[in-house]
């Protein structure tokens, strides 16, 4: 989350000039409604990226709707009343016969009683169904639209803080995204569920159970907390995806997707007054909703480490994480200068040890997870080299860290990681589509301005306080730790 | 007066610009202003020793962006070294240069919080470059010294010998690398394009190898740099003048690529045993090259075919009716020199692996068949028309883009002519080439996943021969 903070900042540390510049362009207006909204002119290309973030994500699920704000993020690309369908009045009975007969398939299929006949005939009917429904279908309507008027990148993901759906178009196409953003706010129809729940469940396969590093960091993360949600992975599990349901989504899709937690961000070539008359004609009317509330569990302190073995047809592989807070914490800011010392590049601590002196590991890499609003992780990840183990791994990056809790880092290593920390940053703003997903992400955690500071932060801490969150987070009773590695038949 | 005339003139006119009041109709029948887009203008210069210059000036942020490329490139590696252009970029961005030993060149480029990384293609080496405004100078020295004086440290190439021989180990862990490399060697068999690094062929290369390679292709008049940010021309020159002005040009090395082999003439079917519960699929045939005038009819084809996303038939048909994946695309690989493949990707359950290759070929099969209707047409021109004005959406990409054009020697109008190119495909065009370069019956066919939850047989399913890949044998 870094990225995100420092965005503003560190303008301030090495270009004053460039700070007031961004400060004066970025301009921030909210509808009576609620709605945030962000634009920044840049006049360079005929081009503007607009991304709309929802201040809600896995971590606002329950043990009962688990994947719900991903599987939701899906359906929503499926169309509305106008979009996606023939006929949507002809549509709709088909529609709730769909849903009656799905949700009963759900609920029978746990059922240890359900005769599997009638499972069967069942899913018959909801084949038929769903044929008889493709009449109405028109599909990918929102895309098709998008393609046609030069629109590129229509996306959008799903992280544990919040939700974004993004498009970058030519200049001249702002109010088709106007246009197309409030129908699909006010007036999306879920259609096609029982369908993408399945692609859902490949998507999981793809990303998690068929690739090694995605089921390590799931395996991580979910052993890592033990009470709060960031512990459960954001596309949910497979048991949880097959049981979604199409209530949950409306539900989910009515109480959080409302301007009271939405932020706008427009960044390229456009006038901003232009933009803020043409969203509050298309989002001004849509009534206020309530906030979504904070997550109120709160992790309890570790007593003690957490080990793992993950059994997969690959070499090994090593993950470590330690708790710590989130931002705005005055720790935070440790773990962001810590993490580019130890290793950030190629003359950092690890780094330089593990992979240039000893060659132990063929690489290393850390950063935080798994999300930026709640208490998280900071997180080493580091690959063997044959015939080296990830115990002998451990063993030295064990080392490196106990070496932080008494001895100083030099004011050179400090210096630098300022310098990188910064200037990262002033990278991902190069873009339209970076500075919009910077400033985006930014405002849906807090408000954008309020790190602005950041830069003259990590300037003010100094090493005796990155001993002192060595000392407090790098211990062993806090970590998790594990180890991905073929099973020994 | 005229202030007053100003006013009563933006008023007009911003009092025209603003929007409805009210949404009036489906989003697709707004009506909108003309785009203005002029190509953006990218200096040029060459050099005495012929080192060609690009520049996109741009002073928003106080970056600069390099982007060297060099002739060259991994097709020339010898048989029996493959791996030799891999080594060779990691012993360059790593083995030190100049004055500055390995580990001092790091901390420089790190105190200033620079990057530079050096990567190998098939036809080129290229240095990318980021670095403050305020470093200029102390960067492009180091950039000067890793064109002109690396030191390839020999403990350095030992790192990154053993870093390379790991990734060996290593690549059977992804799926898609092994289906990658399994399509590649299938069609290219012994050819560069079809060979990959073993641990014997990297541990062949010893440190004169790569003295040798940048002898023979870092020279002037082999080099190409282009430059975006927060920098004038004048103030480029003058850098470029003192820090490579007084490198000489030299004879340039044979550049030829060597020749394909026979593409194979029949399909078959390559199975890599994989204990996870998807299949990745890929499937692939021999392609076109850049210079191939059916490439424009070929784009609009594909998008059509698997380019165009949710507007593609295998997407709609796969995923969106029959929820069998996440990911499914096909892609044209334009060969910069020698024609490259046709490839089409997906993921599913291993339960269905049979099932979504026959369906992927149906869709191939159809548009060999049918000519594409005059709606789905419009939509990939539209689309390939109307983002052109993304292919200069930052700095960086207009100067490079330039760059790679002139390298790679594409026609002086490819720009320009563009968008007219598209706008002429008919469907009789498309239905053409998918006849000319789809051939269903004949691809090559990897399939990598727990081949006992197949449907079926996949030689009997498919009625195409089965080739088993032994994964333990690769190392």
């Amino acid at each position: 989350m870094r990225c995100l903070i420092t965005c503003l900042g560190l303008l301030l540390l090495s270009q004053p000039l460039y700070a007031s510049f961004l400060a004066d362009r970025v301009q921030e207006e909210h509808l009576a409604n609620g709605l945030t909204l962000l634009m920044l002119e840049r006049h360079d290309a005929p081009t503007v990226s607009a991304y709309i973030t929802f201040r809600v994500g896995g971590a606002n699920e329950g043990q009962s709707n688990r994947g719900i704000a991903h599987l939701l993020e899906h359906m929503l690309f499926k169309g509305t009343k106008t979009l996606g369908t023939s006929d949507y009045l002809a549509e709709k009975p088909l529609l709730t016969k769909i849903e009656a007969v799905g949700s009963r398939i759900d609920r029978l299929k746990n059922d240890p009683d359900t005769v599997p006949e009638k499972l069967e005939e069942l899913r018959k009917i909801l084949r038929q169904l769903q044929q008889q429904h493709k009449q109405y279908i028109v599909k990918s309507e929102f895309s098709r639209i998008y393609a046609e008027n030069g629109g590129v990148g229509f996306n959008a993901f799903t992280s544990k803080d919040q939700t974004t759906y993004l498009i970058s178009l030519p200049a001249n196409k702002l109010e088709l995204w106007a246009s197309i953003e409030s129908d699909r706010l006010q007036n999306a129809v879920l259609r096609e569920f029982y369908i993408e729940r399945e692609v859902v469940r490949e998507e999981r396969r793809r990303s998690y159970e068929s690739n090694p590093s995605g089921m390590l960091y799931e395996a991580l993360i979910a052993n890592a907390f033990t009470v709060h949600p960031y512990r459960n992975p954001v596309i949910g599990w497979d048991s949880d995806i097959e049981n979604l349901s199409l209530a949950a989504a409306r539900d989910f899709f009515e109480r959080y997707y409302r301007p009271v937690n939405m932020v706008i961000t427009l960044v390229g070539d456009f006038k901003s007054q232009y933009a803020l008359q043409l969203v509050k004609n298309y989002f001004g009317a849509i009534p206020a909703g309530t906030r979504v509330p904070r997550v109120v569990s709160v992790e309890p302190p570790q007593h003690g480490e957490k080990r793992i073995t993950i059994n997969f047809d690959a070499e090994p592989a090593l993950s470590i994480a330690f708790h710590k807070p989130a931002m705005p914490a005055p720790d935070d800011y440790c773990a962001d200068l810590l993490m580019d010392i130890l290793a950030g590049g190629s003359s950092s601590r690890l780094y330089k040890r593990l992979v240039v002196e000893e060659q132990l590991a063929s690489d290393v890499r850390i950063y935080g997870a798994p999300g930026s609003r709640y208490a998280n992780l900071l997180v080493i990840d580091a690959t063997p080299r044959y015939p080296h183990t990830a115990t002998e791994l451990e063993t030295v990056i064990y080392q490196e860290l106990d070496r932080l809790k008494t001895e100083p880092v030099t004011t050179a290593e400090l210096k630098r990681a300022r310098n990188r920390l910064v200037t990262d940053n002033l990278r991902q703003m190069r873009s339209n589509k970076g500075l919009a997903r910077l400033l985006s992400s930014y405002a849906a955690l807090g408000d954008w301005r309020y790190m602005t500071g950041y830069a003259d932060r990590i300037e003010t801490i100094d090493a005796s306080q990155l001993i002192a969150f060595a000392n407090r987070y790098l211990l062993a009773s806090n970590r998790t730790v594990v180890v991905l590695k073929r099973e020994v038949k | 007066m005229q202030a007053v005339l100003s006013i009563i003139l933006l008023l007009l006119l911003v009092g025209c610009s603003f929007p409805p009041a009210h949404q009036p109709v489906r989003p697709d029948a707004l009506t909108f202003p003309s785009l203005k887009f002029d190509f953006p203008k990218v200096e040029h210069v060459t050099l005495a020793n012929g080192i060609e210059v690009y520049l996109r000036s741009d002073h928003d942020i106080p970056l600069i962006e390099i982007t060297s490329m060099i002739g060259g490139g991994s097709i020339f590696d010898p048989p029996d070294k493959t791996g030799l252009s891999a080594l060779f970029v990691k012993g360059l961005q790593t083995g030190g240069a100049g004055e500055f030993s390995p580990q001092r060149f790091e901390q420089t480029l790190e105190n200033m919080a620079a990057d530079l990384t050096v990567t190998s293609s098939s036809y080129a080496y290229s240095i990318d470059m980021s670095m403050r405004r305020q470093d200029l100078s102390a960067g492009f020295g180091l950039l000067a010294d890793v064109l002109r004086r690396p030191l390839f440290d020999s403990r350095r190439i030992e790192v990154a010998r053993q870093g390379l021989i790991e990734g060996v180990r290593r690549r059977n862990d992804d799926p898609g690398s092994i289906a990658g490399r399994t399509l590649a060697q299938s069609i290219y068999r012994n050819h560069p394009f079809g060979r990959t690094a073993k641990k014997k062929s990297l541990s062949l290369i010893v440190r004169a190898d790569l003295l040798a390679l940048h002898q023979t292709y870092f020279q002037p008049n082999n080099l190409s740099i282009a430059v975006s940010g927060d920098i004038d021309l004048n103030e480029l020159k003058t850098l470029l003048f003192q820090t490579l002005g007084d490198w000489n040009e030299a004879p340039l090395p044979n550049l030829e690529p060597p020749k394909l082999p026979e593409m194979p003439s029949k399909g078959g079917i390559l199975i890599a045993d994989k204990d996870i519960p998807q299949t990745t699929i890929m499937l692939g045939q021999p392609g076109i090259d850049k210079n191939n005038p059916d490439m424009m009819a070929l784009k609009v084809a594909n998008f059509i075919l698997g380019g165009g996303g949710f507007n593609s038939r295998m997407m709609r048909e796969i995923r969106s009716n029959h929820g069998l994946a996440y990911s499914v695309y096909s892609y044209f690989q334009i060969g910069r020199e020698l024609p490259e493949l046709f490839i089409a990707k997906c993921e599913t359950k291993c339960e269905s692996t049979l099932e979504v290759v026959s369906l992927m070929r149906a869709q191939m099969q159809k548009m060999v068949d049918t000519p594409v209707s005059d709606a789905e047409l419009t939509t990939a021109k539209e689309s390939l028309i109307n983002s052109f004005v993304f292919a200069f959406n930052n700095s960086h990409s207009i100067v490079t883009r330039q760059q790679r054009l002139d390298f790679y020697a594409y026609p002086e109008d490819y720009m320009q002519s563009y968008r007219q190119k598209i706008a002429a495909i008919t469907t009789d065009d498309v239905l053409r080439v998918s006849r000319k370069y789809l051939h269903p019956d004949k691809l090559q066919i990897v399939l990598v996943g727990r081949r006992n939850d197949f449907e079926q047989d996949p030689a009997a399913a498919l009625g195409l021969p089965v080739e088993n890949i032994d994964l333990d044998n690769d190392y």
